[in-house]
């Protein structure tokens, strides 16, 4: 090979390598940097304290740096929102995958695909004027702004992730199960729950972890309904902080270098973990529908 | 002698604006194998759907003249389609067993009409009963609770036969049942279908010739969604009466 093509040869592969390495690196480098400064916070503070105290009061004196609290509002909020998006998601996707007729198919699909373009400050706004006011005068509590208008909101944020990749699983149940199952003498109905979801049903729970990764990530609207309290939640129908919106609301207002810094570091270092164990388990769940 | 189980008069079949079955007069008698044959697209995979009505699940699809079960038109309105399934069983050219368990698998039909809310002994007994129908058991016995889809081809294709056998049919539809099979599967499936021969009316659709001399008691000639011809097997393969017949036995043609 003349040498002019091995240069360009060895040019291509590099540049292509050095592509594919970016993100990885990128990856890194950002964990790296949560991990150099969120630890910091572990030279005052013991990692007891930080994960089980249920005191954040990060500028008082003495400061406390307890993110129960944070954790079990982010909890309860995507608890909540799970709850009304897994069994409205996979419903919606059944519907689609197997029950509409084509045209209906279609406007669903690309409803739900609007659904996810809408950003989340705008699902915050509507949430503050329209559900906010409702769950005030529905439930009779002293203000809307509660766990559970984040749950709403946030629910229709996992939508479009739920259903579109829950309708990909049972689109792919191959048509022979389908067949046998009607040949059998079996309902619509019967073929649908006895063949077609278990034959799909790690597509769906990939699905359902992907959605409730979009979730616990998200800051914006939940930080716009939740009412940011960060006490120990109550309940439902109380105003909760979540971990995402406590580093949302603080970072622009923190001292560098301080432990309130560090502590917001430590945030995202457990953010980062739980997304982390969410991803990886859905993506055992999609590996196992692939063999 | 036996007496006919299916009857068609004047059945004729539209797929939208495509013709798919003329006019066929058709049928099939018990406890008899019956073999439709034909090139592909000629209607014969059409022809053995209207027994069991699969081709309601196409859009646009019409049928008019009669089809008769046991004296009973299977398209008038009145019809309990989910028993006319029960009642006419169907194995598919690809097996396609549920990827749930064995067990699960024969008692699928069995569960779906409601049938199986017994004790578990008994529930054993009709799983064990129905192996051994198609000379499954001795190599499954020990598998009942593994995944059906990863059998190998032969064996799924004979737990499609057994899981439809525990709903008690009268007649068993094939179509293409041996085309993924290796030749010695082949014979394997074949001589399964002479021993439940006995006990249930068959009707089988394959492109391949050798095998409907090898099983068959009658057969029919498809061509172009027209029955050309039909009679005993023994008849057909040795003097047809239509040249199209002929030359498609002999190869002249299809």
């Amino acid at each position: 090979m003349p040498v002019r093509y091995k240069l360009k040869e060895f040019l291509f592969e590099t540049i292509i390598r050095a592509s594919g390495l970016a993100s990885i690196i990128a990856v890194g480098l950002i964990f790296f940097f949560l991990l150099k400064e969120g630890t910091l916070l572990f030279q005052t503070q013991t990692l007891g304290d930080f994960l089980l105290g249920k005191k954040w009061y990060p500028i008082s004196e003495p400061p406390g740096f307890g993110i129960l609290p944070l954790i079990l509002g982010s909890l309860l909020v995507t608890l909540g929102a799970a709850i009304i998006s897994i069994p409205l998601g996979i419903a919606c996707a059944v519907y689609i995958a197997e029950v509409a007729p084509p045209r209906i198919k279609e406007i669903l699909k690309s409803g739900v695909e609007l659904l996810a373009a809408i950003p989340s400050v705008v699902l915050g706004f509507i949430g503050i004027v329209t559900v906010v006011p409702w769950i005030k005068s529905t439930f009779d509590v002293p203000t809307g702004l509660t766990a559970f208008a984040g749950s709403f909101i946030l629910a229709f944020m996992a939508m479009p992730t739920v259903v579109s990749i829950a309708e990909d699983a049972l689109h792919s149940v191959p048509k022979i199960y389908k067949e046998g199952a009607y040949a059998l003498g079996a309902t619509q109905w019967q073929t649908i729950y006895r063949v077609v979801l278990p034959a799909a049903a790690s597509g769906i729970v990939a699905a359902v972890m992907l959605g409730i990764g979009r979730v616990v990530g998200e800051t914006m609207a939940v930080m716009m309904v939740t009412g940011n309290s960060a006490s120990m939640p109550k309940g439902i129908f109380y105003p909760v902080r979540t971990l995402t919106a406590t580093v949302a609301a603080e970072m622009g207002e923190t001292v560098q270098g301080s432990d309130h810094y560090f502590s917001l570091f430590a945030i995202g270092i457990v953010l980062f973990v739980i997304t982390f164990a969410v991803n990886m388990t859905a993506d055992v769940f999609i590996h196992r529908r692939r063999k | 002698m036996s007496s006919p189980v299916i009857q068609t008069e004047g059945l004729s079949l539209f797929y939208g604006d495509f013709q798919a079955l003329r006019n066929v007069n058709f049928t099939v008698m018990e406890k008899r194998i019956t073999a439709i044959i034909g090139p592909s697209g000629c209607g014969k995979s059409t022809l053995l759907r209207v027994f069991n009505r699969m081709n309601d699940l196409v859009e646009g699809v019409q049928v008019s003249g009669k089809v008769l079960l046991d004296g009973q038109d299977i398209y008038a309105p009145e019809t309990d389609l989910l028993a006319l399934r029960k009642k006419v069983g169907m194995v598919f050219q690809r097996p396609n067993p549920f990827p749930i368990s064995v067990y699960e698998n024969i008692l699928f039909g069995l569960r779906i009409h409601h049938l199986a809310d017994k004790r578990r002994g008994e529930l054993d007994r009709i799983v064990e009963e129905s192996l051994k129908s198609v000379l499954l058991w001795d190599d499954l016995k020990d598998r009942l609770a593994n995944i059906a889809t990863n059998l190998s081809l032969e064996r799924q294709q004979k737990l499609c036969v057994a899981r439809l056998l525990v709903m008690r049919p009268e007649v068993l539809l094939m179509d293409e049942p041996c085309s993924a099979l290796d030749p010695m599967a082949t014979a394997r499936v074949e001589e399964l279908m002479q021993e439940l021969k006995k006990n249930y009316t068959i009707v089988i659709v394959t492109h391949n010739m050798q095998q409907a001399a090898r099983v068959s008691d009658d057969t029919g000639y498809m061509y172009l969604g027209e029955l050309v011809e039909f009679g005993p097997t023994q008849k057909i393969f040795t003097t047809p009466r239509d040249k199209r017949t002929e030359e498609y036995i002999t190869g002249r043609a299809g």
